[in-house]
Formats: structure tokens, sequence, C-alpha cells
């Protein structure tokens, strides 16, 4: 049957939203990592 | 990625969505050719399993072993130049970059781990697009803000007219070999906008069936590994400058990682242009995702009393990767004019992670593809997506060669 249209919520939606997480999730961990780097905590030895 | 329980879609014949999503199987063998007639899905099919400590157990393995290849990548591309020093195979072994190797090693383990029945079982560690976000934003870091300035105004226009152009190409395409609405609009908006986001985000808006965003997934990293290797090499055989080189290569490969992938091995500057196009493409899904949900909801399903879409919408879409990629630039720009050269040093460290998270996301492309999809496909949407993407390298070609002839930053 095709997706009823009148139905709550299309599963694709679902993924939409776990992509928008998975956006903040790599903003924060990249912004996070720079900031570690130009504070001196990620010394240039940390990374092979 | 904070998904607190993760569908069935993860048996022998399911597939996973650039952002590795699991997406469930593409109907196979009984099914009907996807947009030709309607198939099975229910809303409420979908059985959600808690994520237990065996689940997370496989997910670890599949983690270490993404880690352990591209620690594995990182040795030999480190190596393999002085190793092949003196040797017939010199100039191939300096010439080979951590995308291939990546690529070549994700693609052999995932023969291991098909062999051993456990593909499926660790397919949750495989977070491509993750990966490919967060080296974007540390990317971000390495690119002077007036270098994102002076390409925005050539990227928005190219992304502009690229996306029109071969948006409605490939909506008027499929729709001459048949298929239906819903499969049209994905595949438009993969080839058109950025591959497996972009069909993810159409999916949601025309309410698609999950077997279509599935085989749209599938076919977005099937052709965008050769495109990888394919590109810079044409680039190179038609003497693009480095500016026009990235700027194809981001208007063209579909999914951000390959575009990533293809950039590297064209070079830094072409690295830089192609993310900046591509980020570009990428920040326009909104724009395009808010007009399908209008377009269907109003006109294709017309269902009464459906309200608009409204801008919040637009913001909901946006892809927010897109704001770390240029705060980093902000702030990698403004830390280098305070500390002048002895902060390229400390930048530098910055571009080893982003390294470090690219090889990350290759592993995981080799890792993920699934050559059987093409074959549960059936021919006409293959061929509408080949087609779309003949035309897409033509259209961006040209606008890459007009736009960007005359770049510098």
């Amino acid at each position: 049957m095709t997706a009823d249209p009148s139905s709550p919520a299309p599963e694709t939606a679902g993924e939409s939203r776990l992509a928008l997480n998975e956006d903040w999730a790599a903003t924060i961990l990249g912004l996070g990592l720079l900031a570690l780097v130009l504070l001196g905590a990620i010394p240039a030895g940390l990374v092979p | 990625m904070t998904a607190d329980a993760t569908r069935t879609g993860t048996g022998p014949d399911a597939t996973r969505t650039e952002e590795g999503t699991p997406v469930d199987p593409v109907v196979a063998d009984d099914a009907v050719e996807p947009g030709s007639s309607p198939t099975t899905v229910d809303p409420a099919e979908p059985t959600i399993v808690a994520r237990d400590g065996t689940f997370w157990a496989w997910t670890a393995l599949g983690l270490l072993i993404v880690v352990g290849l591209a620690a594995l990548t990182r040795y030999l591309e480190q190596n393999v130049p002085a190793w092949a020093e003196g040797t017939a195979v010199e100039d191939v072994g300096a010439a080979v970059e951590y995308p291939v190797y990546a690529i070549l090693l994700g693609l052999l383990g995932n023969v291991a781990i098909t062999a051993l029945g456990w593909r499926d079982r660790i397919a949750a560690a495989f977070r491509t697009e993750f990966f490919i976000k967060t080296g974007l934003v540390l990317l971000g870091a390495s690119i002077n803000l007036a270098v994102i300035a002076s390409a925005a105004g050539p990227a928005i226009a190219q992304a502009i007219l690229l996306i029109s152009g071969v948006f409605l190409f490939t909506w008027w395409l499929a729709g001459r070999f048949g298929l239906d609405d819903k499969l049209r609009a994905l595949l438009a908006s993969a080839v058109s906008i950025c591959g497996v986001s972009a069909a993810i985000a159409a999916a949601g808006a025309v309410r698609a069936r999950r077997e279509q965003l599935a085989y749209t997934a599938s076919l977005v990293i099937l052709f965008a590994l050769p495109s990888i290797f394919i590109l810079p090499w044409l680039a190179d055989v038609f003497g693009l400058s480095d500016a026009v080189a990235g700027a194809w290569i981001g208007g063209n490969i579909d999914t951000t990682a390959a575009v990533t992938a293809a950039g590297a091995l064209a070079g830094e500057e072409a690295l830089q242009i192609a993310s900046i196009v591509k980020v570009t493409q990428n920040a326009l899904m909104g724009v395009v995702a808010v007009a399908l949900t209008a377009y269907f909801t109003l006109r294709v399903e017309r269902r009464p009393g459906a309200a608009r879409p409204g801008l919040s919408e637009l913001w909901t879409r946006f892809p927010k990767f897109v704001l770390g990629f240029i705060a980093a630039s902000v702030i990698a720009t403004w830390y280098l004019d305070a500390a002048g050269t002895d902060g390229k040093a400390t930048i530098a460290i910055v571009n080893d992670l982003r390294v470090w998270f690219l090889i990350l996301a290759f592993v995981s492309i080799g890792l993920e593809v699934r050559v059987a999809s093409l074959r549960e496909a059936g021919w006409r949407p293959v061929a509408v997506f080949a087609s779309a993407t003949v035309f897409n390298l033509a259209l961006a070609l040209g606008l890459a060669s007009l736009l960007f002839r005359n770049f510098s930053a």
C-alpha cells in the first residue's frame, strides 16, 4: 500500500530529525576540538 | 547522534543512509520496481528494538574496526612514499593520497565483515555523515575568511543555477521514464543538491516510501565512489585551474564526503573551493525541502486544510554544521591575525585532526557500500540517475568555468 497521507508521521521524517542532531553534534565536536588546540590542550605530538 | 532505538532494518538486505541511519531494506525480488506501483510501507511497521548491551558491544567492535582501518590508512600515507623510494613504483607511491588508501581499506574491510556475517551488526558504527561534518567544521579553520567571502558570490550563483537546472532536468527525465512523483523528487534532490542528505530531506518533505529512500541512498553512494577518482583525473586532463576544478567537483559529486575525497586528491586549493561550493549547496537544501513540502502538500496530494510550510521550516531543514564551518573560519582567521606566523603551527594541528575525521569518513564509505542495491534497483531509476549525473557534469563544468575563471581570494 502507499503511505497514507493522513497517517501521523512518515518514517522518513524521523530520519531527517536524526540527521539534524548529527549536525549539531558535529558542530560542537569540531569547534570543541578547535578550541582545545588553540588553548594548547592538544599539542602537536598528540595527533599522529 | 542521539537516537535511542534503532529499527530492524539492519538485516541482511538493509542499507544505510549517508547519515548512518539504518534504512529498511529495499524490497528485493518480490518487489515492484520503485516508482511503478505501490509497495508496502506501513508507517507503523518498523519494529523498534532496544539498544541493549549486545547492540553496543557490536557497535564498539565496529568503531574499533573503523578507527583501526583509519590508523592503517594514516600509517600507509606517511610511510609508503619512503618505502617506494628508489623502486619502480616510486612515483605511484608518492602520488597516492589518504582518500585512496581509506576507501580501498574500507572496501576490503567490507568484504571481510560481509564474509564474517558482521556487517549489519556493526553498521551503526559507520557514521560517515557525522565524521565528514566534523571534518568540514575543522576544515573551516584552514580557510581564511577572505576566501569564503570571495567565493561566496560565485558559489551561491553556481549553486542556484546548478540546483535549478539539474533538479528540473532530473524531474522531467524521471517523468518521461514513468517513475512516480515521490521517487522523482528523491532522485532529483539527490543528484542536484547533496546526495543522501538531500534525499532524506526530500523524503521527509514528500512523505516518500522508505524503500525509495534506501534505494536512492544506494544509488548516490555507488555513483559517487568512481567520481572521487574520475573527476580529479578529468580536471587534470582538461587543464582546469585549482579553483575551477574545485568548483566543478563541489558542484557535481553528490555526497559531501565524496566531494571532500575528490577535492583532497585534486589539491588543497581545490579542496577549499570544492568544500565552499558544496557547503553552499548544503545550505540551500532547506529551501528545496520547503518548496517540495509545499508542492506535494498543495498540488500533488491536495490534502484538505493542509497548511503552507512556514519560515521556521527553513531553519529546521538548515544543515547546522554550515554554521560551525563558518565559525571555525572566523575563529582561525582572527587567531592567525593575532598570533602571526607562530599561529600556523597551531592550525597545522587542527589540519591533522581534520585529516583524521576525513579518513574515518572515507573508511566508512568503503565499509557501507552495497553493490547488490544496483541489481535491486531496476533499470529505469538507474538510467535516470546516470543521465542526470552526466547532465550535472556538463552543466557544472560550464558554470564553474564561467564563474570561477578569474577567481582569486
